[in-house]
């Protein structure tokens, strides 16, 4: 009990996933053990982060040079190559996301044949969330090492409680960003819809005893301003920020269960 | 407080008077709910599949009930109540069993499992603890649902509204509906069964010519409460939830009269063993204390003899449901394959 407070805790102030991690489908398929055993292979995921950003200034560098032939595919590519890849997938979704954003920042400023300070900046932002994704997964291997952090599971296990739930809705959020970055907008708009309906459809009637106006909200959230953000293919930023607004909400509605549970009558 | 007022709101618009007494079924053949202080202990291993359900109330039942019998070592597997009953009909075949009980969420779930002949059949003494018209010799109803017309109090009165689910599509009224929410399939499929292919078929078009789509029933009734349109097509407990949180709101209950408009469905739960401990298991969701606290809390309704519907909804013997075998809604296909052709879905 105490371990899982501090576990929780510490995921709290890094931003590390806490709790049981269900990952039933990867961008590159099946997970492996190595997600588990993360300090092992941290020397690997170094040299492959190195290798990222070796590959990815060639590209910027064969296009500053005025090479028309650059293939931007490559930026994708490589990505999806590393094991890196469901080390940080697995442990900081939020990063995650932004490794993608950054990656395709990277293939459109190049594709739209844009100015070089442009490429530039977008180069810049991959790579520090790179960085930022390395340190994560040296923490998240730290923590690991400690028995502070649960295993990542192969199959999904199913939240018991309303707090749980939020919990859950609040990562499969995370994940939504992390689709639309990776420019599977069909696949997030599905997680959306399975979110609504498996998730936030079950604790919704205990929530609007609580506060109905915040269940509106959510609705309109998941029905229209999720779904409208998705379709109208604004930028990740953009839909990062109604998503950050909904798990606003979220922690809102995950207090308000929680009182309302400390007050609920028992069964017998 | 909440509740006393909505009942008392229900019979200022002279819809608690209005609702016919057209249920005569007989409460001779009941006996009352018993106590769990009556029920033997429960010792030894069960595996449950469990439905996923009322955002943890069914949990909290269930953790009650292994907190007073320590030498129950109670094992669940949670999931959608569509997955589950696939997964136990596909495990069957495979030769293999693992669940003694599956509590689930909706009768076509249900359904399914019987239909495969998996079920245990049920001791007569526990069928007769339900309300006649829900004993089945191979399922347990647990509690009930009631399907409603939510509808706006500032727009219209409960006379205003058609007794006749049938009616509605040819009335001037908007409604909002949730045609890809499994209750609304489960509705319309009730009636097909009740009034045919045809006649549903021209009630789906004449309704979509003035719905208004929601993804789901909660959004219906609030649709409603918020004047976007007049009326809704939801199960009951939604307008009570909204209720109880918004005292205020401009939305009470109808019931229409003796056919798919009023559908009582239910939650379920179908033994896989035949053993004592199974059928014990069982008494235990049917006691007073379980059917009351689903009642109060969850706002469902009881499905045994002694124990009070919640405040805010007339009582079963109040209503007029149809008579209908509910493990038929599992017969879901040729509804979703009538919805497409309607272009409703």
């Amino acid at each position: 009990m105490k371990v899982r407070i501090v576990s929780a805790a510490l995921a709290l102030a890094l931003g590390i996933s806490a709790g049981s991690v269900s990952l039933p489908v990867m961008a590159n398929g099946e997970i492996t053990a190595q997600v588990n055993n993360l300090n092992e292979h941290i020397s690997t995921y170094e040299e492959e982060v190195r290798w990222l950003i070796n590959k990815y200034s060639g590209v910027v560098n064969q296009y500053q040079q005025g090479d028309k032939d650059v293939r931007t595919q490559a930026l994708v590519d490589h990505w999806e190559e590393v094991n890196f890849h469901e080390a940080i997938e697995t442990q900081y979704v939020p990063v995650y996301a932004l490794i993608w954003q950054g990656i395709y920042g990277v293939k459109n400023a190049i594709d739209k044949d844009a100015g070089t300070d442009v490429v530039m900046a977008e180069q810049q932002k991959l790579h520090a969330s790179l960085w930022q994704a390395l340190g994560a997964v040296k923490l998240a291997a730290h923590y690991q090492q400690k028995g502070l952090l649960d295993k990542v599971r192969t199959t999904e296990k199913e939240p018991t409680t309303a707090p749980e739930v939020i919990d859950d809705i609040d990562k499969r959020l995370n994940k939504v960003v992390a689709k639309y970055a990776e420019q599977l907008t069909e696949v997030a708009m599905s997680l959306v819809h399975d979110t609504y309906l498996q998730r936030f459809e079950g604790i919704e009637g205990a929530l609007i005893e609580q506060d109905a106006e915040l269940v509106e909200d959510l609705e309109k959230d998941f029905n229209v301003t999720l779904p409208q953000a998705l379709k109208n293919k604004g930028s990740v930023d953009d839909v990062r920020a109604v998503i950050k607004d909904m798990q606003r909400k979220l922690a809102r509605a995950k207090s308000l269960l929680e009182e309302a549970e400390k007050n609920r009558k028992d069964v017998f | 407080m909440q509740r006393r007022a909505f009942l008392q709101s229900l019979a200022g618009v002279g819809l608690l008077a209005a609702l016919p007494l057209s249920i005569h079924r007989s409460m001779a053949q009941t006996v009352q709910a018993m106590s769990v202080e009556q029920l033997p202990p429960l010792k030894g291993d069960l595996t449950l599949y469990l439905g996923r359900g009322e955002g943890g109330l069914y949990e909290n039942v269930l953790n009650a009930i292994t907190k007073r019998n320590p030498g129950l070592n109670l094992q669940i597997r949670r999931g959608a109540s569509a997955a589950l009953a696939n997964t136990l009909v596909a495990e069957a075949q495979a030769g293999v069993k693992r669940a003694d009980l599956f509590w689930a969420v909706d009768t076509g779930s249900i359904g399914m499992v019987t239909d495969a002949g998996l079920a245990k059949p049920l001791p007569k003494d526990l069928i007769g603890q339900l309300t006649p018209g829900f004993q089945y010799p191979q399922w347990v109803p647990v509690t009930g649902r009631v399907r409603t017309l939510p509808f706006n109090t500032q727009k219209l009165q409960a006379n205003q509204i058609p007794d006749d689910i049938m009616a509605l599509a040819d009335s001037d009224l908007s409604i909002g509906w949730a045609p890809a929410y499994a209750s609304f399939q489960s509705f319309v499929t009730a009636m097909r069964i009740l009034e045919g292919e045809k006649a549903t078929t021209n009630w789906l078009r004449g309704v979509s010519r003035h719905a208004k789509s929601y993804a789901g029933e909660l959004g219906v009734v609030m649709g409603v409460e918020r004047g976007e349109v007049d009326v809704g097509l939801a199960n009951h407990y939604y307008t009570l939830r909204l209720k109880a949180g918004k005292p205020n709101a401009d939305v009470d209950l109808a019931f229409t009269k003796n056919d798919a408009g009023c559908l009582v469905n239910a939650s379920g739960i179908i033994s896989l063993s035949d053993t004592d401990l199974t059928t014990n298991f069982m008494r235990y969701l049917l006691s007073h204390e379980v059917q009351s606290y689903l009642a109060s809390e969850a706002y469902e309704i009881p499905l045994v003899d002694g124990v009070a519907a919640p405040s805010a909804l007339p009582a079963l013997a109040d209503l007029s449901p149809p008579e209908i075998d509910l493990r038929k809604l599992a017969d879901m296909r040729p509804t979703l394959k009538l919805m497409r052709e309607v272009g409703v879905l």
